[in-house]
């Protein structure tokens, strides 16, 4: 399965900043008013689109604001304006070349004289090889104007020439190579702005981006994370079911292997030599085992799937110890082994699963044969306490304890894993899957009880269970080991 | 697939170069030593863009940017991205559409964990951006060969036969190997380019002029590329 790639997301890197992304156009303006007030020249600001981010003007209200009350004027200064805030930043259509008497000046800078005879210069906003916008000086008075030319003073009769004189001295005269020095200082000051706005504007960016490609990266990780649980327990449950399903197809032709041996032996089919008879045993004795560790296998299986649901009933405890030890004396007998029943004079009824805990028993007393010597010894004891410790209730304590080959600490919680031997040569020499324990603790503790271990390696172990009087509920359910965790409940 | 950033109406072409690799192994120290040797005119600053909390970089940028003989305007970024562990959200970032990584390994043998860290890193967010290794080419520099516990001439020439990547040698706070690996780098990127966009037939940008217009504009001097882009008063200098 793989992944498909991540979606094209744009990065504020890939693309190109504009003046707006890197000022801060209020604080901008604050500082461009600073600078007109300080040199008495007005400033614009526009980017490559035309957008505003600055206009200061100072001087030149009145001066403008009559030209502009006569329509050839008005016409004139609007196409002007708009040559000058549109237009090429070069020696044409108009402009030309800064006349700079050797001041220093800012690269790229264009002159362009009014048809009022004022004077405006432009200058290209470079950055990182874009130009960004342009700003615009002015207008200003050149110290070299003698009156005004044809252009202003034909564009009406009526235009008053004194006046435009008195008005026009409110703008500020300068020398063109003056003011491109100044404009060279603004330009400066203008690239730390930009610089210093740049980085604050990528750093923002960057914490946003960085925040939501972090988000976007755990949240895909929680999506794969999820879809492999998913299979996971979907695998679980597969292996259960296949599990079950073998158990079953195996155990009928099994159950007939055993009959027939059965059957040859006890001469049914006709008389059969003392070697002949030994042969079939032996089938039948190993068919039995091969039956036993099959019905582990189903056992667990069903455990796993969390399809075990035990039926609680009245029973005797004292009895059910009894028969469940006589029902592995007769392995213990044939290996040499005494086992010995301690039961208390009197005791009250239980409930429970009776089969299932027979079954508990009969493993943990099997077990305790196989892993005990000749001539070793195993005690089976019952009490009941009104409380017990564990359980903080009334309850049963059984306690299986035997003069075998004992069982490292280490390996005390590892014991009751399915298909898990203390070590691997245990298997071949005792023979048995690992699935004994597991399942006398999946049915001990759905009956709400517990077990324990307790041994010394060379000298025997002792497992002790402890059953509630009264499980609680009226059917108890064995949770499989794969937890499912609890469904959304919003 | 990286995104040519080739815009044919602004008549743009974009280049990303990303140095990458584990913290301190010298990326930024390359990106200065670029900086102080290329003209002012052809470069933008080099930014330094670092978290609000401490002194952790997110990542520098150099532009470098020109004209083709065809008027085509071309822009040339690099960019470092940030070696700690808990970066790599920027890391990914700034690696989108790299047309070619220059990876800065620490030449000492006590760093080739945090080396081989960080290359794994590296295919991961490439594989993770959707970039395949085999568009995006990639050029190792061995930095701080001045150290002590810096591996030999021998042991580099063996990781070199390990993979395809040039291996180049550099100290970098000396200026040594950091054009070399620059040249590499954009070569790769110019090569990688190329086969997809075809910037020759379609802009009538060749190899060689695309190294030029970068390397005429830049201090080659006491380097390996001294000969081939000759610097440029020297270059003046000539009947
Ligand atoms: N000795 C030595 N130190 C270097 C070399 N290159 C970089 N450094 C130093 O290594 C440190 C980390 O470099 P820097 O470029 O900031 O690493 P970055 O984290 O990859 O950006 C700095 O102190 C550099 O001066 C080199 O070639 N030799
Ligand atoms: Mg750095």
């Amino acid at each position: 399965m793989s992944n498909p790639p991540a979606p094209a997301r744009d990065s504020v890197l890939q693309r190109r900043l504009s003046l707006s992304d890197m000022l801060d156009v209020p604080a901008f303006a604050e500082v461009v008013k600073g600078f007109v007030e300080l040199y008495r020249i007005g400033i614009k600001v526009f980017d490559d689109k035309g957008t505003k981010l600055a206009d200061i003007k100072i001087g030149n209200g009145d001066f403008c604001g009559y030209v502009f009350s006569f329509p050839d004027g008005r016409s004139s200064c609007t196409g002007w304006v708009g040559r000058v805030k549109d237009g090429p930043i070069a020696p044409v259509h108009g402009a030309r070349l800064p006349v700079l008497d050797d001041e220093p000046a800012p690269k790229g800078l264009v002159a362009a004289p009014c048809f009022t005879g004022l004077r405006y210069l432009i200058l290209p906003i470079m950055w990182e090889g874009d130009t960004l916008g342009r700003i615009i000086f002015g207008p200003f008075l050149p110290d070299d104007m003698r009156g005004f030319p044809s252009s202003l003073t034909e564009i009406s009769k009526n235009f008053d020439i004194s006046k435009a004189q008195i008005l026009v001295e409110k703008i500020r005269r300068a020398p063109e190579s003056t003011v491109a020095k100044v404009m060279l200082h603004f330009a400066q000051l203008f690239d730390t702005l930009l610089s210093a706005g740049q980085k604050m504007f990528l750093t923002s960016q960057m914490h946003i981006e960085a925040t939501l490609e972090t988000n976007r990266d755990l949240e895909e990780r929680n999506q794969r994370l999820e879809g492999m649980n998913t299979r996971l327990k979907e695998l679980d449950r597969l292996k259960s079911a296949f599990l079950a399903t073998v158990s079953h197809e195996l155990r009928t032709p099994l159950t007939s292997i055993i009959g027939y041996s059965e059957m040859l032996a006890e001469g049914l089919a006709g008389p059969m030599n003392q070697e002949q008879v030994d042969y079939v045993r032996t089938i039948m004795e190993k068919g039995e085992t091969l039956l036993k560790l099959i019905s582990s296998i189903l056992d667990i299986s069903q455990i796993e799937a969390g399809k075990v649901r035990l039926s609680f009933e009245a029973y005797d405890v004292k009895d059910l110890l009894q028969s469940s030890a006589s029902s592995v004396r007769p392995q213990a007998q044939k290996k040499g082994v005494d086992i010995e029943v301690k039961l208390p004079a009197h005791i009250e009824r239980a409930v429970g699963d009776k089969e299932r805990l027979r079954q508990v028993l009969v493993n943990l007393l099997a077990n305790a044969v196989k892993f005990t010597p000749k001539g070793g010894k195993i005690t089976a004891s019952l009490s009941f306490s009104d409380k017990q410790p564990e359980l903080k209730s009334a309850g049963y304590r059984i306690v299986i304890e035997d003069s075998g080959v004992g069982i490292p600490p280490d390996q005390f919680d590892k014991i009751f894993q399915s298909f898990y031997q203390v070590d691997s040569s245990s298997t071949r020499e005792f023979g048995g899957a690992g699935l004994g324990l597991a399942i006398v603790k999946s049915f001990v503790e759905g009956h709400g009880g517990q077990v324990q271990v307790s041994s010394t390696v060379g000298q025997g172990s002792r497992f002790t269970i402890v059953l509630p009087q009264q499980p609680t509920g009226p059917v108890a359910h064995i949770a499989p080991p794969v937890q499912t965790p609890p469904e959304d409940r919003f | 697939m990286p995104s040519v950033q080739l815009n044919h109406a602004q008549r743009e072409l974009t280049v990303k170069i990303v140095y990458y690799g584990p913290g301190l192994s010298g990326k930024t120290t390359n990106l200065q030593m670029i900086h102080q040797r290329t003209q002012p005119e052809v470069r933008g600053r080099l930014l330094t863009v670092e978290t609000h909390d401490d002194r952790t970089l997110f990542f520098d940028l150099l532009p470098v940017f020109f004209s083709t003989q065809n008027g085509f305007k071309v822009k040339v970024k690099l960019f470092t991205v940030p070696g700690q562990v808990i970066h790599n959200a920027t890391r990914r970032i700034v690696l989108q559409g790299a047309d070619a990584v220059a990876f800065i390994a620490d030449s000492r043998r006590s760093a080739s964990p945090e080396n081989n860290n960080y290359w794994k890193n590296l295919l991961e967010n490439m594989r993770e951006n959707g970039l395949e290794a085999t568009h995006v080419p990639v050029v190792i520099q061995y930095n701080k060969r001045d150290l002590p516990d810096t591996r030999t001439d021998a042991e580099i020439e063996e990781t070199k036969k390990r993979g395809k990547e040039p291996v180049i040698g550099a100290i970098a706070i000396r200026g040594e190997g950091v054009l070399e690996t620059l040249h590499a780098v954009l070569q790769s990127a110019y090569r990688s380019i190329d086969s997809r966009a075809h910037l020759a037939k379609n802009i009538g940008l060749t190899e060689k002029e695309f190294l030029t217009q970068v390397f005429a504009n830049i201090d080659t001097k006491g380097t390996a590329l001294e000969k081939d882009f000759p610097p440029k008063k020297a270059a003046e200098a000539r009947p």
